[in-house]
């Protein structure tokens, strides 16, 4: 009887705390439901469409794009700032701006150049004798696993300047700027091999080759362009400048680019205008390059074999300028490896189908896109059949046996992406419209949708891989006069959210891009994207933990010489030290590491008139150098609102006048 | 294996050496069942029941030492995870940076300064209770039985009254020189509380429950061990430790 007392008991008591603990656990759910509110509709939906003029067009257009606070967007558009250097990161289907990612221009948000670890990574840009601090950014590309975004990378390049940039997904931070030695533009590029192996970049406008001079009469001899293939190091998250390789390309203005998947695994393919090779000389009487390019019929597609190349290099059988290997085109023509194919006129475009078994490319100034069939012009350099070669002994293909079709699409056609149905979507720029039609089956109507105004580029959810999701078209507007408030002469750029889930195409929303004209983008599935939320303690802005670090507790002032050493940390709400006194003329270090470890809880530094800010992540660590070269009583303060004792963050930067 | 097999025909011949036909030696069989005829004693499962339930007690105390105790949540708009607070016997995990940066505004000290001692002792504490309650199950029929079940039992109330303490000491112990001042005050130690903004709730984790759990087996175990005794008809032989009572077989006892 006593044990089955005992027994019981201890059940009981148990019972009783565990009743405690579920009442307790029950109340703290009804204040979350009381949270998240019981919001009855005080106006109908009709009333607001009425008072608003809205159609039920537009009602549809908006629940398919309104992303109520809470819930997040499904996909992540990756965006080329166009002219301000820097990447636009925006979430579809409600296309609000996320981020804009410093990469070659300085972003003072992020302390993207403003005296921290960064700067070392613009420095690693610059191209010749200057400082260079602005990029025409065109060509974002996704880094791929067998064809497949992985979202791990972002590649970016930089037209003006011929430069390519990793872009590190894990952080949405710039790792690596890497400046091409032989051009002095570049346009095709960055795309990316399915598996990333290498990075494409491509010149634009033809120049002799490590930027030699020479005269503009010998455009033809020692003008060139080339086609640099950047070997990426996955590990390492970087391009690898020693392993990469170039190949020599005649002076015809090389365009887009794009790499070859599945079947045409291995192969490139680079479209080019200006066969011609036009030289302007307005002031001499002719013709500017714009009509001087525009007289030929056909330009020509550059097909490559990379894999073959690469074997020649690895063989070597190249020429080394300016420190890099490059396969020349008296190589490149007779091995197979470069080969041309006319293409139809001043063409723009160049993409390689889901299947890898096609290559569509735009006339701009003819009114088709041409569908060459890949493995058709495989055939014909293998029989070596050819007809003719251009001026630098490279070896022509038939234009009619090498193309699998044409299509009427209508005036200006530029690039195409796809959806995961065998459609094609051209972007037509004289036209103003995104045009659909079939590159399964050439006879299918074409289907076309207004936009506003002047379509550059364009791009599909998913749309350069091989598997395409549909689901979503982005025309990106150069133009935009009615659509948005008008902000004076320079107007914002349109990017309009297009639905093609269904038979028709419709249009869902503008956006627009306040900040410079992007040129491609590519969207990604959000969930493959999976970013960091906080660094591990002492990360650098190289994405390593530095040597420097500071723990709590560590801090110092080290003083050798006129070299000054700070070792700081940044915790809410104080800096320590918070007083820093130094000598004129100093050569001052601050090493400042964030003890933070929780979510968005970032810090600034910025001492003023020093041209300093860093930005503090949550476990961030910083190095700053400079010389303290003006006298004076310095604030240095945390310049993002982190704390109700924000503004109480600061500290003092005192610089000692040297004694006369 | 094969030989087991042929071996299993000479299985009535209890505790002797078994020959099979192959001529090896193969089994030693000990027969537990009651001799022909012997009554089957009302108490012999509960020999078993006492070990297992003193050695179920034991474990619980050396598993509770392994895991988390005690769990304190905090909630605040700007943390709508929340954030957590994990107290085991020998130190405490979850958000401790970030709960000690959000203190330091009221001036309260380190989590890391709190129970330094206790948290030193507590491991020799858990071996101490093991110890004692197998002790206790040896010293069936004996007065010190009792008590040496006493550490077991207030193990977790001591810990109860120590946390509440330290929850007392740190709430009333606060720089009067910090940037916030809220007043003393206590945290909740069960359910739900308010600090400033943050809505706390608290409740015992795993560790807690399996102590008491070790309460309960410890408690069971010296009640039948007790009565295993009262049956026994040589508990007046018994000295300190009953050996035959707890795991020899009927056998090496004569019937009373």
């Amino acid at each position: 009887m006593r044990a089955h007392t005992i027994v019981t008991a201890t059940l009981l008591a148990t019972g009783i705390t565990a009743a405690i603990v579920v009442g307790c656990e029950n109340k703290a759910v009804q204040q979350q439901q009381q949270a998240s509110g019981n919001l009855g509709a005080s106006t109908s939906v009709a009333d607001l469409m009425k008072s608003r003029g809205l159609s039920e067009a537009d009602v549809e257009a908006a629940l398919k794009t309104y992303v109520p606070t809470g819930k997040m967007d499904e996909y992540y558009i990756f965006a080329s700032g166009g002219q301000s250097g820097n990447v636009d990161v925006i979430g579809v289907p409600s296309m609000r701006m996320l981020k804009v990612i410093g990469v070659f221009t300085p972003e003072s948000w992020q302390g993207w150049g403003f005296g921290g670890d960064s700067d070392k990574i613009l420095e690693g840009g610059n191209q010749g004798a200057h400082k260079i601090r602005w990029a025409d950014m065109h060509h974002p590309n996704l880094s791929e696993t067998k064809g497949e975004y992985d979202g791990q990378y972002l590649f970016v390049n930089d037209k003006a300047n011929a430069r390519v940039a990793v872009v590190d997904l894990a952080d949405f931070a710039t790792k690596q700027i890497v400046p091409n030695p032989l051009a002095a533009s570049d346009h095709g590029g960055a795309f990316v091999t399915p598996d990333t192996d290498y990075v494409i970049e491509t010149s634009q406008y033809p120049s002799p080759l490590g930027r030699e001079y020479a005269p503009i009469t010998e455009y033809k001899e020692k003008y060139r362009g080339v086609a640099i293939f950047w070997k990426f190091d996955r590990q390492k998250g970087r391009i690898d400048p020693s392993k990469s390789w170039a190949l020599e390309l005649p002076p015809y203005t090389q365009d887009l680019a794009d790499a070859g998947k599945l079947d045409s695994d291995g192969w490139a393919f680079i479209n080019s205008f200006n066969t011609e090779m036009a030289v302007g000389g307005t002031l001499d009487g002719k013709p500017p390059v714009e009509s001087g390019a525009s007289q030929n019929d056909m330009d020509y597609l550059h097909v490559i074999n990379w894999k073959k190349a690469e074997a020649l290099v690895n063989a070597g059988k190249t020429k080394t300028i300016a420190g890099m290997r490059v396969l020349t085109m008296d190589v490149a023509g007779p091995e197979g490896v470069l080969t041309l194919v006319g293409e139809p006129k001043s063409p723009h475009g160049c993409d390689v189908t889901p299947d890898g078994k096609q290559v569509i490319v735009g006339g701009k100034l003819d009114t088709h896109t041409t569908i060459y069939d890949i493995a058709k012009m495989k055939a014909l350099i293998e029989q070596k059949k050819f007809d003719g070669k251009d001026a630098y002994g490279l070896p022509i293909l038939p234009f009619k046996e090498s193309i699998a079709g044409q299509v009427e699409i209508g005036l200006g056609p530029l690039h195409t992406v796809f959806d995961d149905k065998g459609n094609a979507y051209t972007s037509v720029f004289i036209e103003s419209v995104v045009a659909k039609w079939s590159y399964k089956d050439y006879k299918k109507p074409v289907e076309k949708l207004k936009v506003h105004y002047n379509i550059g580029h364009i791009l599909s959810a998913e749309g350069d891989t091989v598997s395409p999701d549909g689901k979503y078209v982005v025309a990106m507007n150069k133009m935009s006069m009615d659509r948005f408030l008008p902000v004076g002469p320079l107007y914002p750029q349109n990017f309009q959210l297009i639905d093609v889930d269904g038979e028709k195409m419709r249009y869902l929303a503008d956006m627009p891009l306040p900040n410079a004209e992007p040129h491609y983008s590519q969207m990604i599935k959000a969930d493959k994207i999976k970013a960091v939320k906080a660094y591990k303690p002492g990360t650098n802005a190289l994405g390593e933990i530095d040597p420097a670090k500071v723990e709590g507790g560590k801090e110092r002032i080290v003083r050798n010489g006129n070299k000054v050493e700070v070792f700081m940390t940044a915790i809410r709400s104080h800096f320590t030290p918070d007083r820093i006194e130094v000598e004129e003329g100093d050569e001052v270090t601050i090493h400042i590491s964030s003890l933070e470890t929780a979510e968005d809880q970032t810090h600034g530094f910025t001492i003023d008139m020093y041209n300093v800010n860093v930005s503090l992540e949550p476990g961030k660590h910083e190095n700053i150098s400079f010389k303290a070269d003006m006298p004076g009583s310095y604030p240095m303060y945390c310049t993002e609102f982190c704390s109700a004792l924000h503004l109480e963050m600061m500290g003092y930067f005192l610089v000692k006048p040297k004694k006369k | 294996m094969e030989s087991n097999r042929t071996s299993s025909g000479g299985l009535d011949e209890p505790g002797r050496v078994v020959h099979g036909g192959d001529g090896h030696v193969h089994l030693r069989v000990v027969d537990r069942s009651p001799p022909e005829g012997a009554a089957r004693r009302p108490w012999d499962w509960a020999r078993w029941l006492v070990v297992a339930l003193g050695g179920m007690s034991v474990a619980s105390f050396v598993g509770s030492f392994l895991l988390p105790w005690w769990r304190f949540w905090l909630y605040a708009p700007q943390y709508p995870k929340g954030l957590m607070l994990v107290i085991s016997l020998t130190g405490m995990g979850g958000d401790v940076h970030e709960i000690d940066l959000l203190n330091h505004y009221i001036g309260m000290k380190h989590l890391a300064d709190a129970a330094p001692n206790e948290r030193m002792l507590a491991g020799y504490g858990v071996a101490a209770i093991g110890v004692l309650t197998l002790a206790g199950m040896a010293l069936a029929g004996k007065k010190l039985n009792k008590w040496v079940a006493i550490p077991a039992v207030a193990f977790p109330v001591v810990f109860l009254s120590d946390s509440f303490y330290w929850l007392y000491s740190f709430g009333h112990d606060l720089d009067p020189k910090a940037p916030l001042r809220i007043g003393a005050f206590t945290p909740e130690l069960f359910g739900n509380g308010q600090i400033g903004q943050f809505a706390t709730f608290a409740q015992p984790a795993a560790g807690f429950w399996v102590a008491l759990a070790g309460v309960a087996l410890a408690v069971a175990a010296n009640v039948v061990r007790s009565r295993v005794c009262t049956h026994c008809a040589h508990a007046s032989e018994c000295s300190l430790v009953c050996p035959r009572a707890m795991v020899l077989p009927d056998k090496a006892r004569s019937a009373s």
